[in-house]
């Protein structure tokens, strides 16, 4: 029998201006699941992601959402995409993330700056609401950017990038916050990410992409990250050892003297 | 101070009025506006719509000159046409993010150049005029027609109830267009509306002010602002303040020491961007010295 899916894509071709550079591209996402994707630099995972979103439209295919309901994304796009000359406030951000419940021509009521300090409190920042947004640290912008996607309670969590350029204290902080929002919400997670570990170790579903290799695969972490498959996708050995509970990733051919976990 | 420069310039009291509240009320909707040119990175979008605006006030001009056109006298009025034609760019700017695959700083400096071309030899043409054109391209007249004491805080009150009603949405669409976009927010109708209103009130305060002051008010407040707050809502009020102080120190420094009013007003901005910079430097540097 067919789960129902909250989002499912049929065939989609993505690319830009009406030019695929990635055909067939078919997967469903069920309530409750956590996604990664992953890839290249440039393999077009964000513009997967981004046509999920329904940012660019597919240039082929379908992209269905549930029909049981009209889906709220919350959105966390990477942290450099914002202008610092703007002087907004860490509240101000959040709130903006409530905008999908604001019509246009209304202002930000009581109850909705109610929702910001929850929001600001399930990220643990409450303590940075006035300051300037341009003003945080990474993982500072990364909580704020957490809490302004949660702030439209949305029914899917979709991030890009979201643990790029942090150190590994920074990555697994805020790894740990989106697990634990996840478990406590309810939440559905999507998620880009360059880190394969990382994706191993939170998501249970991925798709793995690459427009240069037309190369795309989907399914449980366990179908889809294989050694064969990650070689030929990064272009070197890469070894994925398999314990009863985990995978670990390596680049480096098993045995090699010098491998990096990925 | 002088006080008997300044105790003449209060007992002309009949002779500044007018030009001060158009000055005044310019330099707060300029400012007001001008933060969202600024915050949008498109702070030439101000210099061509100002020079737009004097591209229309001189074909007006220069169409009046035409028998053939004496049907039509009533219908070309400068100030129609400068309204009609930088809305008319603001509209195009708005409605169009790929221009031939030039890049937006390009078409603004086309359209500025172009505006600023045609003036010029349109004011050659009708040298009878070109007093009239000089005082709209850099501001020089001290004294106003009396209905721009209406019109100019009539458009302003119109600009600040879209901005009232919008606020929240206007600065949504401009600091981040993406998830707008995603929250199904008209996106290209708000920015039409917004830069709409950048233009009619360009195009107003140009034909009260001039191009230069225009321009100066459109911009330099709005920094000053950026060095003086982190807060957003405090960059629009002291935007306004500045722009306020900048046009009434500039007509009281034109009146009193005689100097062209347009280009007063802009060195008056242009000393209140620097004494933000001053601010901003000093801020900066007791930060790092106590931490």
């Amino acid at each position: 029998m067919k789960l129902p899916y909250l989002i499912e894509l049929e065939n989609v071709t993505i690319g830009y201006d009406k030019s695929g550079f990635l055909n067939s591209i078919s997967f469903s996402i069920q309530q409750g699941q956590f996604w990664g994707i992953i890839g290249p630099n440039g393999g077009g995972k964000t513009t997967l992601l981004k046509t999920i979103l329904g940012l660019i439209p597919p240039v082929a295919g379908k992209v269905h959402c549930s029909e049981d309901r009209s889906l709220i994304f919350g959105y966390v796009p990477q942290r450099e995409s914002f202008d610092h000359i703007f002087p907004i406030s860490v509240a101000e951000f959040v709130a903006m993330g409530r905008y999908i419940r604001i019509p246009v021509g209304r202002g930000i009521k009581k109850e909705d700056w109610k929702v910001v300090t929850e929001c600001l409190e399930k990220v643990e920042i409450p303590h940075l609401r006035d300051r300037p947004f341009r003003s945080l640290s990474g993982g500072e912008k990364q909580r704020t950017l957490l809490a302004h996607s949660l702030a439209g309670e949305p029914d899917i969590l979709i991030l890009d990038e979201p643990t790029a350029s942090m150190d590994i204290k920074g990555e697994t902080a805020i790894m740990e916050l989106i697990g634990k929002i996840k478990e406590r919400d309810n939440l559905t997670v999507l998620m880009v990410s360059h880190f394969l570990n990382i994706v191993a170790r939170f998501a249970d579903h991925v798709v793995m992409i690459d427009k240069d290799d037309e190369f795309f695969s989907s399914g449980t972490i366990e179908e889809v990250f294989s050694g064969e498959t990650l070689s030929r996708v990064f272009g070197l050995n890469v070894t994925v050892e398999q314990f009863t509970d985990k995978i670990r990733i390596y680049a480096g051919a098993r045995g090699s003297d010098k491998k990096t976990e990925t | 101070m002088d006080t008997s420069s300044f105790g003449e310039f209060i007992r002309s009291y009949f002779l500044w009025r007018d030009p001060m509240i158009v000055g005044a009320v310019s330099g707060a909707i300029c400012g007001f506006l001008g933060v969202y040119v600024v915050l949008r990175r498109i702070v030439f979008v101000g210099a061509m719509l100002s020079q737009v605006s004097s591209f229309g006030v001189a074909l007006a001009f220069y169409l009046q000159g035409f028998s053939a056109l004496s049907l039509f006298q009533s219908l070309i009025d400068p100030f129609a046409l400068s309204l009609v034609m930088t809305g008319a760019a603001a509209l195009f700017f708005a409605l169009n993010r790929v221009f031939f695959r030039i890049s937006q700083e390009g078409v603004i400096g086309f359209g500025y150049l172009l505006a600023s071309g045609i003036v010029v030899i349109i004011a050659d043409r009708i040298t009878h005029e070109a007093h009239d054109i000089a005082d709209i391209l850099f501001g020089s007249a001290v004294v106003v027609d009396p209905k721009e004491v209406y019109i100019v805080p009539a458009v302003a009150s119109v600009a600040i109830l879209i901005n009232w009603i919008f606020f929240k949405d206007f600065i949504f669409v401009s600091f981040d267009p993406e998830t707008a976009r995603l929250f199904k927010y008209p996106v290209r109708i708000l920015n039409t509306v917004l830069l709409l209103t950048v233009g009619v009130v360009i195009a107003v305060t140009t034909r009260a002010l001039g191009a230069l002051p225009v321009f100066a008010l459109a911009v330099l407040p709005a920094l000053t602002a950026l060095f003086l707050t982190e807060k957003l809502n405090w960059v629009f009020v002291i935007a306004v303040l500045i722009g306020i102080l900048s046009a009434g120190f500039g007509y009281y420094f034109s009146f009193i020491l005689s100097l062209p009013t347009g280009a007063s007003i802009t060195t008056c901005a242009s000393l209140f961007f620097l004494l933000g910079v001053i601010w901003q430097q000093g801020r900066l540097l007791s930060r790092s010295k106590f931490g």
